[in-house]
């Protein structure tokens, strides 16, 4: 069968066709500012954590995550500093740190941890941290959760 | 207690009861619909619907009227009527076009409130408002087309027979006029507004983390919408008031029907029924009708835990799989084949209708789903579900 007219984006000839960013908000931030305000985080994640607040330091870095095309410098000082974060929590703590964060951001944290296991040995990614956290994450917010990231079109 | 039917062994699209309740009409995964009669407590294919090319994907039977409407992924749509047969005196089921005119599939289909209309959701970003045209003897549409920019996937008509909510693969729940100037009297304002022209948008909104809108419903007052959407959650939106959105640790819904003016039973891939409570200060999940913990027949409930838990994650497969992951058994012994779901439900509840009324409030819901099963279920039998979190555990 000919299959070739499938390697034809016949989408540019439509002039109706549905786009990515009319299925959701874009950021209504400036990409600069949003940029300005993943590095002010990432200074915010480190003093919390030399207090230990790991909730604290969990809740500043996953409010108000980078999403959208315009913002891609932005998410990846997010990640990083995220991976800083699960990295250093005893995994005897997770469960107790999960439950303590607001819907929201528990939703948000597992778009990360998704993003993380996509992306094997980047920067410090370890899959045995990144599949410790999914297990007690679902624990507590469900599968219900993991549907959120597969349907949620804010990607980070 | 629910009343249970094995009505198949494939799955049921759709289902819609006659008025009285002796009849239901189904869609069981092809394109003819079955009207079953019932018998006792059994339920017996008494007449086959065959007109459709495809499966048909949606069926309604007005309760007044008497008839039935049929959508199908062949792009039309047929109304049946009960008429008798000149040659043979006897009752059957004549069928007569709708003009539909959209170019993909139809894919839901609702009575409006007086009968006198329906209306067709599409794959063709429109949705069909079918009037009747006595002269030629069909039933013609107007298209409902803008904004909706994707497929659209249920409707539901408010009680003032003019206004329309739409739920949307675009990720939207709308709000429309499907005013026909032919058949309406102008309509009384509403909270949704007071100039209702063909096609105003008098509402449009969407969960925060977006995904296709499989179900919408009017309360029955008309003055709140209610949809649930594919990132497991339910919205209820209050015109002049909030926009409340319930985030479920469970599958998504696809179906939801309002009880009364403060109650929704919505159900979906997580295989049974789920009740949610509230007014516009706060909406909460109440319960689900699905009691895991009741007891049942000895051989549905062998195996795993009795926790009450969601149902998916303590079947027998997943067991299976993580039993031999984590202790690498994989002997049929130890596992026992049990594939049963704790639910009564076996795969995702695609349908959930209102059965039996007690004035406005509805008492009793129906069910349908992939298992080929149809479940009635009494509203006020709920049970907490306050155990669930525990029953999502991995391990």
């Amino acid at each position: 069968m000919e299959t070739a007219f499938r390697k034809v984006d016949i989408d540019i000839y439509d002039e109706d066709v549905l786009q990515e960013s009319e299925l959701y908000d874009a950021d209504p931030r400036d990409p600069a500012e949003v940029l300005e305000d993943a590095k002010q985080k990432q200074v915010a994640v480190r003093s919390l954590l030399a207090r230990n607040d790991i909730p604290g330091a969990l809740t500043v870095i996953l409010d108000n995550a980078p999403y959208g095309p315009t913002a891609e410098e932005a998410k990846v000082i997010t990640l990083q500093t995220l991976l800083t974060i699960l990295n250093t929590t005893k995994s005897t703590e997770i469960t107790g740190v999960i439950k303590s964060l607001s819907l929201d951001t528990q939703d948000t944290l597992m778009k990360y941890l998704y993003k993380g296991m996509a992306m094997p040995g980047w920067g410090d990614i370890s899959g045995s941290v990144l599949l410790g956290w999914h297990e007690k994450l679902t624990e507590v917010a469900g599968v219900g959760c993991i549907v959120r990231t597969m349907t949620d079109r804010r990607a980070v | 207690m629910p009343e249970v039917f094995s009505l198949a062994q494939v799955p049921i699209t759709s289902h819609a009861f006659s008025a009285d309740r002796s009849q239901v009409a189904v869609s069981l995964n092809s394109n003819e619909a079955q009207i079953f009669t019932r018998q006792g407590s059994e339920w017996i294919p008494t007449i086959t619907l065959a007109e459709h090319d495809k499966l048909i994907t949606s069926i309604d039977w007005a309760p007044n009227s008497n008839r039935i409407v049929t959508c199908s992924q062949d792009r039309n749509a047929y109304v049946w009527q009960e008429q008798v047969d000149p040659e043979t005196g006897k009752l059957v089921w004549k069928p007569t076009l709708v003009l539909l005119r959209i170019n993909r599939a139809a894919t839901y289909v609702k009575w409006s409130p007086k009968e006198d209309k329906f209306a067709v959701a599409s794959g063709a970003r429109a949705i069909a408002i079918c009037s009747f045209d006595p002269e030629n003897n069909w039933w013609v549409a107007k298209q409902l087309k803008k904004p909706i920019r994707s497929t659209v996937l249920s409707v539901d008509w408010h009680p003032n027979n003019v206004l329309l909510a739409a739920g949307s693969a675009d990720m939207k729940a709308r709000v429309l006029s499907a005013y026909i100037k032919e058949i309406d009297d102008r309509p009384a304002p509403t909270v949704w507004g007071s100039k209702l022209p063909f096609n105003t948008i008098c509402g449009e909104y969407s969960s925060p983390a977006g995904g296709w809108v499989h179900a919408v419903g009017f309360s029955p007052s008309g003055d709140v919408l209610a949809f649930a959407s594919h990132d497991s959650s339910i919205s209820i939106a209050y015109p002049n008031g909030p926009l409340i959105n319930i985030r479920m640790p469970s599958l998504p819904l696809v179906s939801l029907v309002w009880t009364s003016e403060d109650s929704i039973v919505a159900a979906g891939h997580d295989c049974r029924p789920i009740v949610f409570n509230g007014s516009e200060a706060g909406w909460q999940e109440a319960g689900t009708l699905d009691d895991v913990t009741a007891p049942r027949s000895p051989e549905s409930r062998s195996g795993f835990g009795g926790s009450g838990g969601v149902g998916r994650l303590k079947a027998g497969a997943f067991a299976t799989f993580r039993d031999a992951d984590l202790r690498g058994q994989s002997n049929a012994a130890a596992t026992s084949a049990d594939t049963k779901l704790l639910t009564i439900h076996q795969n995702t509840i695609t349908n959930v209708r209102a059965y039996e009324y007690s004035g406005a409030n509805v008492t009793k819901v129906s069910t349908s789903g992939v298992d080929g099963m149809l479940v009635i279920w009494d509203v006020d039998a709920v049970t907490s579900l306050t155990a669930r979190l525990g029953g999502a555990h991995l391990r």
